[in-house]
Parts: C-alpha cells; sequence; structure tokens
C-alpha cells in the first residue's frame, strides 16, 4: 500500500463509530478520495462489541485513562462456575445494545441507502416491570409482571381494574395524538409525568410507574417531564405492529450499533474508501488564508497527511467543557441460562423475541440505606443475538451514575435473576464501567466539523442522523462535492441484483 | 369498455373548495367515453375480466346523468352479444367462460338501452339466457351458483333474480326456496351476510333486501334493527363503510343508502355530509369517482358515487331504483 | 377489482418514453401469454403458463377454469382415477362460438390425451395427491398478494373438494386439517378478512363431516373467537362467529338452565370489561346487544337461556342496564353508553309488555337529548325516536 502521505484526501474521518460510519456510508458513492482512520484497532468506538479477550485489553485501556469517553471499568468473573464461560469468541458483548424503535428514520435509512440486507434484525419484544414483593426494600424477592402494548393488553391484565383499565385506554388514546392535543398537555409541558397521569387521568401510583417505564427515562420520575415523556410514550406505541405482531423495537444481531458501524463502514470500502485501524488524528494544522483550504493531520503513526476536510468526534478536542457530562453507569453480565420464560411472546404471529426490556422503577431498593431515585433497565438478550451461547443470555444494566449505582446495578441484575428462573442460573461474568456523554454539541471550525458523542439514550436517537446529515452537508460543501444526492439514498449498487421480492420478509 | 383505474384522482381530503362539491358531468361523460380508448396500457388488459361489468357502470352512471346515448348503442349491443355462450351465458369479454355476474350484467345492459329483443334476434334468445340462470339454482337449498364450479354467494341469487324479472322469466325458479334461504342468512344485527352463518356485510345485505324486494316479500325484514346497524356505517367525514370499525369507500354510498332506502330508513343518515363526501371522490377536471378522496378514479366507483349521490335526490340525475 | 385504496402518486408524472416502452413490452408479454394459454392443450406446459398468468393477474377468472379442466382431464390421471376421467363435465369454454383461437383446440380437453404426454404426467409427479399438493402450494404467495381475491379462495376450495373426492380419506383429512393452519396465518395477518372467515367456516364444516371422519369442533372454534377477540377488541368477525357457535356449544355441552345461566353471565362479564376497556368499541356494543337479545327476544332469539322466566329476564335486563349506567360516569361523551340504555329501556317496556313509567320516560329523553347533540349525523333517528316517545 502506498504510503498515506501520497493522496491529497479530500476527507479524512476520524473514530468509526456509528455516526462517524453513517457518514461513511453517506459518501460512499462519490468518487472522492476518502481517508477513514480510528485509533483504536476496533471498529465501533463507543459501539463497538467484543470477545471476552477484547473486553480484558478494553479494560485496561479505559483505566489506563485512554478512552475519554469511559472511566471506572471492573471485571468480574465467577471462580466457582468458571466452567461455564465459553470460550472467548463465543461471545460478542457489544457497547450499545441500543434498541431501534421500528418508526426510526434509521431503518428507512438503512433501506433507501440499500445496507439493510446485509443486516439480520431481531425483535425487541417483551416489556416487562420489576416489582418488589412487600415492603423490605433491601430484600431481593419480586415478581416480573408484563408491560401492556395497547388496549388489548390492558383489557386481558386481570391485574388492573376496571376503571383503571378505562383510565389507561384513554391515556393511550391521547398520549398517540398528543401532538393534536396539546391543549392537554402544553400547560403541564414541566410537570413531572407522575403528577400529569395523577391529575388528568386518574391513574394510580402503580400505573403512573407503567407508563413512565415506556419513556426509557434514565432520570429521576420527578424529573421526567411531561414535554420529554409524550413522544417518547407515543414512538413506544406506534412504533408496535409496523414490522409485524407483537413487538416495536429491533436490534441488529451480531451486536447491535457496532454491527450498523461495520455494515456502513463496509459500504465505505465499497466505495473507495481507505480504512486504517489503530491510527488516530494526533495534530490538526489547519491551512487557513491559504488558495486551497485545507488541513494537514499528523496521524499517531507520525505519517504527515494533507486534507480538504476533516470529521472528528467532539470529546477529541481539548478545551475541557464547562457542563458537567452526563455519566451513567452500566453493566454487562453473562448468565447461565436461557432465560426462556421471558421470550415466550402472547402475540398470535408475533416472532420469538431476542430482546426483552426490564423494568426496575425507582424507589423499588435501598442500597447503603439510600433510596433508589433512578429507574434502572435490563436489556436481556437471548443467545439468538449471537451475543453468547445457547443455553446462556447477556444482561445490560443501565442508570445513572451515582454513588451507589454499581452496587445498585448489582442488586437490580440478581434480584431479577431470582424472580425469572426458577432454576439455578448463575451469574458468570460481570463487566462494569461508566460512560460519559459530553454536552458539546456538533460544530465546525474551518473546514474540520465535530460530531456530539453518542446518545446514552437507551434507544436510537433519531437526533443523531440529523447531525450526521448536517456533518454530510457540510463535509460536501467543504470539498465541493456539486449535486450529493439526497441523503442515503442510492440506487442498487448491482441492477442485476436489484430484486426486491423479499424485502417485507425480514422477519 | 375499460376499468382501468385511473388516469384521474379525486379531490383532496382537505379543503374542499366550494366548486369542488359541484357534480362535474361533463368530464364524467367524457372519461366514461374515453376508457375503451385505453389500451396502451397494462391495466386495461389485466382488468379484460371485468369489460363487460364495466360496461354496465359506465353505462348506468351515463344513464344516471341523463346521457344514455354518449356510448353507440349499436356497438354495445354488439359487444354484448360476442361475449355470449352456446349455453346462453355471458362471459366477461369474447373467450372468458360464461358466469352468473357477467350475465347478469349483460341483461341488465340489454335492458337499460331497451335492446332485449336483440337476444332473440341476433343472440341464442331469452328462453336460453333465463334457462342458463336458473340452471345454477342449487334445488336443495334455493340459491344459486356463479357458474358451473358451483361457488354460492347472495350476491348470485340477488343477480339471478335480477336477471330473470328484467327477462319476466321469474317462474323459471324457485322462488320461495331462494326467498328462505335469505331468511336463513339473517343475523342477530339484522344483517346479512353471503351464505348462512356469515358476518352482516354492507354490499351482501343490499343484494339480500335486493332479492327480497323483487320477490316482494321485504316484510320479513327486521327493519328496525337493520336500520340501526346500517346507519352506523355512517362515519364521520360522512361516508359510508361496509361492516363496523372498516374504513368509509363510495362503493358503500350505493350499497348501503339504497338498502336504507328499501326498508324506509335513509333518512336515518346524514345526507348532506353524505353527498359532500361523494363529491369529493370525484375528479372534478379529469372525471370519475375514487373509493374516498385523493384515491385513483374508476369506473366501478364512478357507477355507485352517482348511484349513490341519485337516491340523495341530486339535482341533475336522474331517479334511480334502489333495486 | 377496483381500485380500492389506491393511493393516488404524489406528482403527476407524465410517462416518459422509457416507461412508455416498457409498458407496452409488458402489455405484448401479457396479451402473448393469453393468446398462449388460450391453446388450451393439457400439458405441463399450458398448466406453467396458467400459473404465469394467473401470478400476474389472478382475477382472471377464465384461466382458473382453464386449470380446473386441466387437472380435472390430465393431472388428476392416476390408474385408480380412471373412471373419473369419463365423467361429463360441463364446459362452457368448449361450446365457445365467438371466439376464434380457443375453440378450435379446446374440444381435444375431453379427449383422449397424446400418449406421450399423458405417461409424463402419470410418471411419479403425476400422481393426483401430489398434483392437488402442488397446486395448492402454487396458491399460498397468490393468496397472501391477493388476500381479497374470490377466485383464488374458491379455486382452493375446488382443489380441497377434489382432493376429498379423489383421496383416501386419511389423505383427504390432513390436508384439510393443514387448511386451518394457513386460515389461521391469513387471519393473523388480516384479523377481519371476510374471505378468511367464510374459508375458515367452511374447512370446519368440513372437517367436522363424517365424510373426513370428524367430529364437532366447536369448543376448539369458540377458543379460538375468544382468543382472536382477546387480541383485536373490535374483532367483531371474531364476535360474530362467536355468536353463531354458542347455541351448539350450549347444546353440545347439555347445559342445565343453571349452566345456561353462569355462561351468558360470563358473557356479559366479558364484554363488560371489554367495554370498560374502550367504550367507544363499536363491536363490543354490538355484541352487547346480542346478549341483551337472547333476554328481550325470547320467541326469535333466546339461544342460551331458553327457559329462563320472563320475570327472571326482566330482573336481568334491569340488572344490566344499572351495569350500563354505571359506565356513563367519567364517560359522558360516549353515544354508545347512551344508545345502549335507551335500547334496552326501550325493550324492557315490550318485555313487560306496559307503558313506560314516568321517570324511565324521563331518562330516554335526556339520554335521547345526549344522542342528539353528541351523534348529529342520525338526527333522522332521534326525530323518529322522539315522535315514538310522543305516543307515551
Amino acid at each position: 500500500m502506498e504510503p498515506l502521505s501520497e493522496t491529497h484526501w479530500d476527507v479524512v474521518i476520524s473514530g468509526t463509530g456509528l455516526q462517524q460510519s453513517l457518514l461513511a456510508l453517506a459518501l460512499s458513492r462519490t468518487d472522492k478520495k476518502i481517508l477513514h482512520v480510528d485509533q483504536n484497532d476496533y471498529y465501533g468506538d463507543a459501539e463497538a462489541a467484543f470477545s471476552l479477550q477484547e473486553v480484558d485489553q478494553w479494560v485496561e485501556k479505559i483505566n489506563s485513562a485512554t478512552l475519554r469517553s469511559f472511566q471506572n471499568a471492573s471485571l468480574w468473573k465467577s471462580e466457582t462456575e468458571a466452567e461455564k464461560l465459553s470460550f472467548s469468541r463465543a461471545y460478542t458483548l457489544t457497547l450499545s445494545p441500543q434498541i431501534i424503535y421500528t418508526r426510526s428514520k434509521l431503518l428507512s435509512q438503512l433501506v433507501s441507502s440499500k445496507v439493510y440486507r446485509q443486516l439480520e434484525f431481531q425483535a425487541v419484544g417483551n416489556w416487562w416491570i420489576y416489582q418488589r414483593a412487600g415492603e423490605d426494600v433491601t430484600l431481593a424477592q419480586g415478581s416480573l409482571q408484563r408491560l401492556p402494548n395497547g388496549r388489548e393488553d390492558i383489557f386481558t391484565d386481570d391485574n388492573i381494574d376496571l376503571r383503571s383499565k378505562r383510565g389507561l385506554v384513554k391515556f393511550l388514546k391521547f398520549v398517540v395524538d398528543y401532538e393534536n392535543q396539546a391543549e392537554t398537555w402544553e400547560p403541564h409541558a414541566k410537570d413531572s409525568l407522575h403528577s400529569f397521569l395523577s391529575s388528568k387521568f386518574k391513574l394510580p401510583p402503580s400505573l403512573q410507574t407503567i407508563i413512565s417505564a415506556l419513556t426509557l427515562s434514565l432520570d429521576t420520575p420527578e424529573n421526567t417531564t411531561v414535554a420529554y415523556s409524550l413522544p417518547r410514550i407515543a414512538r413506544h406505541l406506534t412504533s408496535i405492529g409496523v414490522f409485524g405482531p407483537g413487538f416495536g423495537a429491533v436490534v441488529p444481531k451480531w451486536g447491535g450499533g457496532s454491527e450498523l458501524a461495520q455494515v456502513a463502514c463496509r459500504s465505505g470500502a465499497v466505495g473507495g474508501a481507505v480504512y486504517v485501524l489503530g491510527t488516530g488524528v494526533k495534530d490538526i494544522n489547519l491551512q487557513e488564508g491559504s488558495d486551497e483550504p485545507g488541513v494537514t493531520l499528523t496521524l499517531t503513526n507520525d505519517e504527515v497527511i494533507r486534507a480538504r476536510s476533516l470529521v472528528q468526534a467532539t470529546y477529541l478536542r481539548d478545551n475541557p467543557s464547562t457542563k458537567s457530562p452526563v455519566v451513567v453507569s452500566k453493566t454487562i453480565s453473562v448468565i447461565s441460562s436461557p432465560l426462556s420464560a421471558l421470550f415466550t411472546t402472547t402475540v398470535e404471529g408475533a416472532p420469538t423475541p431476542a430482546v426483552s426490556v426490564v423494568v426496575v422503577p425507582a424507589e423499588t431498593f435501598h442500597v447503603d440505606d439510600i433510596l433508589q431515585l433512578h429507574p434502572v433497565y435490563l436489556m436481556v438478550h437471548s443467545s439468538e443475538t449471537g451475543e453468547c451461547p445457547v443455553g446462556q443470555s447477556v444482561i445490560y444494566a443501565s442508570t445513572s451514575q451515582t454513588a451507589s449505582s454499581k452496587k445498585l446495578l448489582d442488586l437490580c441484575v440478581s434480584s431479577f435473576i431470582k424472580a425469572v428462573t426458577a432454576e439455578n442460573a448463575q451469574l458468570l461474568y460481570n463487566l462494569h464501567y461508566e460512560q460519559k456523554q459530553s454536552t458539546f454539541e456538533s460544530y465546525s471550525a474551518g473546514v474540520v466539523h465535530h460530531l456530539q458523542d453518542p446518545s446514552l439514550d437507551l434507544a436510537f436517537d433519531d437526533a443523531l442522523l440529523g447531525d450526521v446529515e448536517e456533518a454530510w452537508n457540510v463535509t460536501a460543501k467543504n470539498i465541493g462535492l456539486e449535486d450529493s444526492g439526497t441523503f442515503l439514498q442510492f440506487e442498487e449498487r448491482n441492477p442485476m441484483n436489484g430484486d426486491d421480492e423479499d424485502e417485507d420478509e425480514g422477519f | 369498455m375499460s376499468l382501468v383505474s385511473g388516469p384521474g384522482r379525486a379531490g383532496e381530503t382537505s379543503g374542499s373548495l366550494p366548486e369542488e362539491l359541484q357534480l362535474a358531468i361533463e368530464p364524467h361523460v367524457r372519461y366514461i367515453q374515453s376508457l375503451d380508448s385505453r389500451r396502451d396500457e397494462l391495466e386495461y388488459w389485466l382488468t379484460e375480466h371485468l369489460r363487460l361489468n364495466g360496461l354496465y357502470w359506465g353505462l348506468m352512471a351515463l344513464h344516471l346523468m341523463g346521457r344514455p346515448d354518449a356510448l353507440p348503442r349499436e356497438e354495445t349491443i354488439n359487444f354484448v352479444l360476442s361475449c355470449q355462450h352456446e349455453n346462453g351465458g355471458f362471459g366477461a369479454a369474447p373467450g372468458h367462460d360464461a358466469h352468473m355476474l357477467y350475465t347478469v350484467s349483460a341483461v341488465q345492459i340489454l335492458a337499460m338501452i331497451d335492446a332485449l329483443d336483440e337476444l332473440e334476434r341476433r343472440g341464442k334468445g331469452r328462453a336460453l339466457v333465463g334457462s342458463y340462470i336458473a340452471g345454477l339454482q342449487n334445488t336443495r337449498t334455493g340459491t344459486f351458483a356463479g357458474d358451473e364450479f358451483g361457488e354460492e354467494d347472495t350476491r348470485f341469487l340477488y343477480g339471478a333474480l335480477n336477471a330473470l324479472s328484467l327477462l319476466h322469466m321469474m317462474d323459471a325458479v324457485n322462488v320461495n326456496k331462494a326467498v328462505d334461504y335469505i331468511v336463513s342468512c339473517a343475523n342477530f344485527d339484522g344483517g346479512y351476510g353471503v351464505s348462512p352463518g356469515a358476518e352482516s356485510h354492507s354490499g351482501q345485505i343490499f343484494t339480500c333486501l335486493a332479492a327480497l324486494s323483487i320477490a316482494k316479500r321485504i316484510d320479513l325484514v327486521d327493519v328496525d334493527k337493520l336500520g340501526r346497524w346500517l346507519s352506523e356505517r355512517q362515519v364521520e367525514c360522512g361516508g359510508l363503510n361496509g361492516r363496523p370499525e372498516k374504513a368509509e369507500d363510495v362503493c358503500y354510498s350505493w350499497w348501503v343508502a339504497s338498502s336504507l332506502a328499501m326498508i324506509g330508513r335513509l333518512h336515518w343518515i346524514d345526507g348532506e355530509k353524505l353527498k359532500e363526501f361523494i363529491l369529493r371522490c370525484q375528479d372534478t377536471k379529469m372525471g370519475g369517482f375514487a373509493d374516498r378522496p385523493g384515491d385513483m378514479v374508476d369506473v366501478f366507483h364512478t357507477a355507485f358515487g352517482l348511484g349513490g349521490l341519485s337516491l340523495l335526490s341530486f339535482p341533475d340525475l336522474e331517479e334511480v331504483d334502489p333495486v | 377489482m377496483a381500485s380500492h385504496g389506491v393511493p393516488r402518486p404524489s406528482t403527476i408524472t407524465t410517462k416518459d418514453e422509457q416507461a412508455r416502452l416498457k409498458e407496452e413490452k409488458d402489455i405484448k408479454d401479457y396479451r402473448a401469454l393469453v393468446d398462449l394459454t388460450s391453446e388450451r392443450e393439457y400439458s405441463l406446459e399450458v398448466l406453467e403458463l396458467t400459473s404465469k398468468l394467473l401470478t400476474k393477474n389472478p382475477e382472471y377468472y377464465t384461466i382458473w377454469n382453464v386449470r380446473r379442466r386441466l387437472l380435472t382431464y390430465g393431472l388428476f390421471s392416476k390408474p385408480s382415477d380412471s373412471s373419473l376421467l369419463s365423467m361429463e363435465l360441463p364446459s362452457t369454454s368448449q361450446t365457445d362460438t365467438t371466439t376464434t383461437s380457443s375453440a378450435d383446440s379446446s374440444s381435444s380437453l375431453s379427449q383422449a390425451t397424446p400418449p406421450s404426454q399423458n405417461s409424463r404426467m402419470t410418471g411419479k409427479t403425476g400422481t393426483t395427491l401430489d398434483a392437488i399438493k402442488n397446486d395448492l402450494a402454487f396458491l399460498v404467495p397468490l393468496l397472501m398478494g391477493w388476500p381479497k381475491c374470490y377466485w383464488i379462495w374458491n379455486y382452493r376450495l375446488w382443489l380441497l373438494q377434489q382432493a376429498k373426492e379423489r383421496l383416501d380419506m386419511e389423505i383427504a383429512r390432513a390436508i384439510w386439517t393443514q387448511e386451518l393452519g394457513l386460515v389461521g396465518k391469513m387471519l393473523t395477518r388480516d384479523n377481519r378478512n371476510f374471505h378468511g372467515w367464510g374459508y375458515r367456516r367452511k374447512i370446519v364444516a368440513e372437517l367436522e363431516s363424517p365424510e373426513l371422519g370428524g367430529s364437532s369442533m366447536v369448543e376448539t372454534e369458540f377458543e379460538y373467537t375468544t382468543k382472536m377477540f382477546s387480541a383485536s377488541l373490535s374483532n367483531f368477525s371474531a364476535l360474530h362467529t362467536r355468536s353463531k357457535l354458542i347455541p351448539k356449544l350450549l347444546n353440545e355441552r347439555r347445559s342445565d338452565d343453571g349452566a345456561r345461566l353462569r355462561f351468558l353471565t360470563n358473557e356479559f362479564d366479558l364484554i363488560a370489561k371489554a367495554l370498560w376497556t374502550d367504550a367507544y368499541n363499536q363491536s363490543a356494543w354490538f355484541y352487547h346487544e346480542y346478549l341483551m337479545t337472547n333476554l328481550l327476544e325470547p320467541v326469535m332469539q333466546s339461544t342460551i337461556t331458553p327457559n329462563m322466566s320472563s320475570t327472571e329476564r326482566s330482573a336481568y335486563v334491569v340488572l344490566q342496564i344499572e351495569n350500563v349506567k354505571e359506565m356513563l360516569e367519567g364517560e359522558e361523551e360516549c353515544k354508545w353508553i347512551y344508545n345502549a340504555l335507551l335500547g334496552n329501556t326501550m325493550a324492557l317496556w315490550q318485555l313487560e309488555e306496559r307503558s313506560p313509567m314516568s321517570d324511565e320516560l324521563q331518562d330516554c329523553k335526556t339520554w335521547l337529548v345526549e344522542l342528539r347533540k353528541l351523534d348529529p349525523l342520525r338526527r333522522g333517528r332521534w326525530d323518529d325516536l322522539e315522535k315514538e316517545f310522543r305516543r307515551f
């Protein structure tokens, strides 16, 4: 391969996280010279997926503070059950177990950009709420209650009395049409969802909790506002049934966001982009004022290259933000049980879900005598996701970071395991880490465009696509790309394979 | 005559302009006249199996608009007769098998243009048509099959009685048995289904009521119950649907409204709102009606849109017999 | 059929030259296919041509008939069926005089096949069972693509009838049984499909019949309606089917009067639960009306509790009216509640053969005022009701 410095690059993209990869995909049909580098020796950045061995290396990296988005990683492996853990490559543990709602623009853009065929999507089906048994908030005993997906679930659920059924259905009818009913909610936009549900729909606290579980809010119930919640609940409800009965969200098989990033990069490579891993951008030198605006970059291997534009993440910026970043505490746990009970469908014709969502509402547990203020979310992945061997499952747990959040996550995971399985399911492996999101927004400085940090949201946030589109527009302008077409809208690469007959058969 | 949909499109769903609420008679006439000239469109050929129905619907529309001569009479007769088979039945077009549906259409067309005599003169005779139809009655149950392969449906029963009454050959079949069969299709909601046990459906209710009307046995209908059910077919936009919780469609303007008329309950729906809905389904420039505003027009919905308007005594339209 | 629900394109497109040429070619291909098919020799080639044509246009009923004849006179020709070859089927196409291309070759349909073709068809893929199985499989994607096409459903039923007539009972039963799975799948995709429910009714009737060695399936079908209703409370098709199954169900259970009353109460509880969940559910109200009919029109309709005395009926109706009244609180905008109150109260007068009491009449008038307000579309109906009230 000729040295990188021989080429005058049109675009250099630094980092192979989801946003950068989608940008590479968006640019893949141009005849421009594109160099895509990543300082990591793996694809996906904050959305990467790892074998067990790769996790070991990653943890080391975090703890030596070379990855700015992550901190406080710790790894635990069961000694008594060590033999149950399979070989390293039997696992694909993902850093981004984000679910993608079926109405997300991401899915339509994966279709219009023709890369969806290289992906295998799986259903995110059952949603559960963890209910503590009795009043003892330290004792890990409880049960799972299925979250209603709509009118029929509410009808069937005998835990809900007749009047509450009516209140819930009224709220559901309202929320899917909330945009047309501003007079009902706008005066309460900044109130908490709980108080709104209580005052406007006469819903008792237990049902308030059920509704707010659908928001996937990481914040406390008090700080989870009506304005924040309604679009998220509406998104949840209107997504169900779009791709088939019984589910409203999907995840890509083999490691979620990592798989998306890699497929997008592969398209970039097919389009002629050059990929170099293990090499980052060390130093940036803007050529301002010269005839030809551009940038000179020193790579971490000390190669110096020239480019007409650069796109990179904001967190690579030097001066730290004045606002403190959002931090989420996460664990990835491998369990020695398929947790089959979690994945059975109740809806006729529904696919067996590969992912199930369990919500542990705020105020379920005490940790070190402190009441749990934030909800905890467990994304439970079956072996169908390709992330663990058959007979096991992976739990991705998240909650807002606090002094006791690690302990809380562990308590939630162990309580959940107890609630869901009568058999002797063991925790085999547990990785804890914290992920930060800086509050920087995307911005441009000359021909250098900075992308904001990936979202910590548990569901794919369409705003991210807007960011990528903006980066794409800016870049196109910087490199003088005329007629760049419509964002992520491509013809078939090979018209011979243009047979779309099985388009609807994805699930 | 073609059933090709389009090229016109019905008006927008919103922002109905006052001029849109006029009936665009001239464009509709031109639309129907143009239908047979669309042989350069694939859909023309894909709908050949409906040609005779299409001709009937087109003629019905023209008659309602007081323009019966807009299609050439002689050509119409020639085409109809070219669809007839040795056994007396008619197919949808030359080369298509005989079937009750098209035989009924053929008789209706010839009756409409006062040309039933041509059956004797140039066709295979009125009696043979009647015996083809009569031969499809199930002597055990009283209902009718569509053709030799035996599919039974109250649509065929109505068609048979309708055609036979036009041919003055009601004696050829067992009318009482046919009436008994209709009664056995009645449901608790007052409506009728396609066969005993089947769910009530506006289209089937029309066929059953019309058949009972022809047999002069409308007294067998639970009019209040059926009237309630039928009146609930009207939805907010003014249009009518075919079954509970289904979408509205212009063709039900005919099936439901004429059924209500037959049981004297047409005033149980809002005629003005229905008129407005039907008018919003027309393409005022290119002519034709669609199933609902914004969709492609076709001759089927054109005939039944106009039929609905005529029932609602829309000015400029000939009065229609609900049956 | 006519263009139901075909949305208009967002822009008015004038076809460009390329599109025009393509359409021209498509027409040519299609018409060539039609011509080929209408030659009507009964060879496997023609069968394939009909498949091709029907895949493009399953509404072309004549081609389904061609296919029926192809099977009847050709492929269903294993030795044991030989007697059937001489069976006379009236075929309109054979007597067709008005067309040119079809008449000449069609006469060969009822004659013996040329030996070469005959031997091919009676080869190992030529048995009746295989022919039927292949054809059933051919129809599945067509049904999925055109679930509302009468001709496909009819043809499939015809094919199943052929299985019944031509195959051993055990084999035929297995084929019919599979249909339940298919129609279940179709109804999961569109739970109101008219054809689907009708088809299911026919399949069940056949599977219950002695010809297929069957017995009653009323219990499982009743369960099926419960499942379909629970999956979609607006599924009136399921409730309709339920109403038709109940009399048979109770007879087969040999339910005594007590069991019948419990059954009725359970049905009322189920529908009340649905109405509490969503009082705007028209389908559930119609079913409620069906249950009320059982009490209110004893002579005509009492299929659930035929031996209930009129006093018991009255009491039960009054109880139901009270239950509906309870639903009003918090749902004062729901016309269906007033509608039910009004209808049932008036029916009570008839049941008890008496004039309304003054407070009842007052209630009815109040409800009518609400109905006028909430449901102006049907004001003609309210006018008629008001006239009726004036009689008292």
